[in-house]
């Protein structure tokens, strides 16, 4: 058979795929199932492992990975197509459409020129202030509206400052990559304040309900995860200071640039108002009336009053979202769910445990490090959600308080401090193009230590308070 | 005479249709690259496409770094790929300071179009210039072979990578046209043609293009041909005559060299620091140049000069 350079060509691009399948095809047609779990569960794991391949590759475009996750579960993981269908829409879906949506919603009104101005009265013009100032707003805002939405508000705020800041021959590397991290790493740390800082929270949230592991209200998310936010404000600060230690002590020039650009803003309009008043209503929907509604239909109601009051239009909302992601976090729960009934979950669980006991006899912490490692390093690959996603069904089913357990997945899913690719506020950065892999290296190892000694202070003194 | 045949039959290419294309990647890197682009393109008369491939962030995340795109475009804030094609246009004006038509192209970062997965920059005073800017995301061996084969390029003008053995097999196999490879390129530097002859069928546009930039450029021409063992064929004896008589009857004068020995490492090793290499693509099937590599992509692969490689 002649094979083209053509043909050569979309193989080499296509490898990954045919990787995928060809493993799968081998796990499906030529090593049986183990004794200990059942066909279903076992090709639920074989779709699994070759959507992980997929979705950490990217051999062809996401929504395609979703279409995939949903016809192999219908042909070779025992359910039916009503089944994958009902599980596919569910409040953590429409969070993450709401929350998508909201975020082209309010960045479009131009709100950000205001943050802007408030950041800048609050810190001054001295440089640690400004990185410090970054951090907390970033980490606070991050917390109740999602990282994506503050880290497109912020990031102009900073490549302004560093842009009046530049000079001909004058290296800024380190004043730039300061500002830069601490708001990428400011509103990761925030995301996990309370339930809708990010999609994988609700993901969470919606595993509880369904395999009836209990719930935790918004703002008994915030008692507990909160105070974790307040001490790695702080400390991110000192580690994105010391590790980019900024060539100018003081911004004045700069600062007053910004001042003057900010304030060509004017007065704020009627839109703005109407805009940050149907935020709030919204923010106070998440956090008084969620537990009856869910989160998502609460962020789809902000947006219906966003589109009636003509403060979005639905063409740009259509081009700000991207629908592969919703289809894929749909796609992603529905087999998360299969997991657990088939009893994958239980057995990947049981897995891990029996594999790491001789070298971790208690078993409190086990699942603890299990939950923690499993998250921590899978959301450095994949994005924070899609690892809780596939992450959190099998966490769940290691036995132990699943709250607990399911919060310190979550928590640290938030750890992808070390790419790009992790999180959407380091891969935002990072187009800037500003900010090189490297650099993510230098500083991500440090932030993880952190974060793991704070989750673990949090979880052995504050948790214990709430039991 | 073999000259008469050349000239006699069908040209190999027409030096005024020309496109060639360079691709950029930041100003810090890329000027050299860009410098012997433009000097390419201006000394054949052949339209110039710059083209910068950026990386495409995942796509799970693409849709939020859109949105702050968006949100910097309110501030006036460029995306980083076309503040490098507004640097390589100033550039391209500094390097033809004559060039009146050129002059007159203003950079708008707000005139872009997108189309075909790429976005073009919009040069309103463009007549006579035939200058594309175009920005792509995504693995740069896929950008470039698409651009390539949309805008049907001639000649893919790339620097020297720092990923040079990994690149030089996908770039020699996949870009569907010729490829220069201007590693360690000192436009400064006065370099000697040295042209790659054997029996191979892309012999004849090698010798075609060295003619060319031989007279454009005037540098002196060396041609070489190796043998695996002492004997030289009547293929390989021939190729080097056809080469000899063609670049006598444009008067150029070349000077003629037979080794024998290994082809690569003895081309790599004449080749030295100060040769401009020119050699025809490979004509192995895709496969066994997949597998096994190719004479041009193990020279790519070993050899630090600048390389093109004609298809």
């Amino acid at each position: 058979m002649h094979i083209s350079a053509d043909m050569l060509f979309w193989i080499q691009q296509k490898r990954w795929l045919l990787i995928a399948l060809a493993i799968g095809a081998i796990l499906y047609f030529f090593v049986p199932h183990p004794q200990s779990l059942g066909q279903d569960g076992y090709h639920i794991l074989i779709i699994i492992l070759m959507t992980l391949i997929l979705i950490l590759k990217e051999p062809i475009p996401l929504p395609a990975i979703a279409l995939q996750l949903i016809f192999w579960q219908v042909i070779i993981g025992g359910s039916t197509a009503n089944e994958v269908g009902g599980y596919f829409m569910n409040d953590a879906v429409f969070f993450i459409m709401g929350s998508l949506m909201l975020a082209v919603a309010i960045v479009s009104q131009g709100l950000d020129k205001r943050l802007a101005l408030g950041i800048i009265r609050l810190t001054g013009n001295k440089t640690w202030r400004i990185v410090a100032g970054f951090t907390a707003i970033s980490a606070i805002l991050s917390s109740f509206v999602g990282p994506h939405m503050v880290t497109a508000m912020m990031l102009p705020v900073a490549l302004t400052l560093i842009r009046y800041t530049s000079k001909k021959g004058q290296s800024n590397t380190g004043l730039i990559a300061a500002l830069l991290f601490s708001i990428a790493y400011g509103a990761t740390i925030g995301s996990i304040g309370t339930p809708s800082g990010g999609g994988r929270n609700v993901i969470m949230m919606n595993y509880w309900a369904e395999f009836g592991s209990g719930s935790l209200s918004y703002i008994e998310w915030m008692k507990m995860v909160y105070p974790m936010v307040l001490i790695e404000i702080p400390i991110t600060t000192f580690i994105i200071l010391k590790t980019f230690p900024p060539e100018l002590k003081v911004l004045d020039t700069a600062v007053r640039h910004l001042s003057v650009e900010v304030a060509h803003a004017g007065k704020m309009s009627w839109k703005e108002i109407s805009s940050l008043g149907l935020f709030a209503a919204v923010l106070y929907g998440w956090i008084a009336l969620s537990e009856v509604y869910g989160l998502g239909s609460i962020a789809l109601m902000g947006i219906f009053l966003y589109l009636t009051f003509g403060l979005v239009s639905w063409k740009e909302l259509s081009r700000g979202v991207n629908w592969g992601v919703i289809l894929l976090f749909g796609a992603t729960i529905s087999i998360g769910v299969q997991m657990k009934n088939t009893g994958g979950a239980a057995w990947l669980a049981e897995g891990s445990v029996n594999f790491l006991q001789n070298l971790i006899p208690n078993i409190d912490t086990l699942r603890a490090v299990v939950s923690v490692g499993l998250s921590g390093v899978l959301s450095n690959l994949l994005s924070s959600s899609a690892t809780v996603a596939v992450v959190g069904p099998v966490v769940l089913n290691l036995g132990g308080d699943p709250i607990l357990l399911g919060l310190a997945s979550v928590i640290s899913s938030a750890f992808g401090y070390f790419t790009a690719v992790a999180a959407p506020a380091c891969t935002i950065i990072y187009s800037s193009g500003l900010v090189k892999a490297p650099d993510f290296l230098r500083a991500g190892w440090k932030m993880a230590i952190m974060s793991v000694i704070s989750l673990a202070l949090v979880a052995l003194v504050w948790w214990p308070l709430f039991q | 005479m073999v000259a008469t045949i050349m000239t006699n039959k069908k040209v190999l290419f027409d030096p005024k249709s020309l496109k060639f294309l360079t691709a950029v990647s930041s100003a810090e890197y890329s000027k050299p690259t860009l410098k012997m682009g433009a000097l390419i393109a201006s000394v054949f008369d052949a339209s110039h496409g710059v083209v910068y491939v950026g990386e495409r962030a995942s796509e799970f995340h693409g849709s939020s770094v859109n949105l702050t795109r968006q949100n910097l475009d309110n501030w006036n804030i460029i995306h980083p790929g076309l503040e490098v094609l507004e640097w390589a246009l100033q550039e391209l004006k500094t390097l033809s300071p004559d060039n009146e038509e050129l002059a007159k192209i203003q950079f708008n970062p707000d005139h872009v179009y997108e189309e075909d997965g790429r976005v073009r920059v919009i040069l309103p005073d463009d007549k006579g210039c035939r200058i594309e800017l175009v920005l792509r995301e995504g693995e740069l061996v896929d950008q470039l072979r698409k651009e390539i084969q949309l805008e049907g390029y001639d000649l893919a003008i790339i620097g020297g990578s720092q990923n040079k053995r990994h690149l030089a097999h996908s770039i020699l196999q996949y870009l569907p046209s010729s490829i220069f490879v201007l590693q360690k390129f000192n436009p400064r530097k006065k370099y000697k043609l040295l042209l790659l002859v054997d029996d191979s069928t892309a012999t004849g546009k090698t010798i075609e293009w060295g003619a060319l930039i031989a007279e454009k450029l005037g540098w002196p021409v060396r041609t070489l041909t190796v043998s695996k063992t002492k004997r030289f064929g009547a293929g390989y004896q021939g190729a080097a005559d056809k080469a000899k008589a063609y670049f006598d009857s444009r008067g150029i004068e070349v000077e003629q060299f037979f080794l024998t020995g290994d082809p690569v490492r003895t081309f790599v090793e004449f080749a030295g620091d100060n040769h401009f290499v020119i050699m025809g693509a490979s004509t192995l099937n895709p496969v066994k140049q997949f597998l096994f590599g190719s004479k041009p992509i193990k020279t790519l692969e070993q050899t630090d000069v600048p390389i093109l490689i004609v298809r």
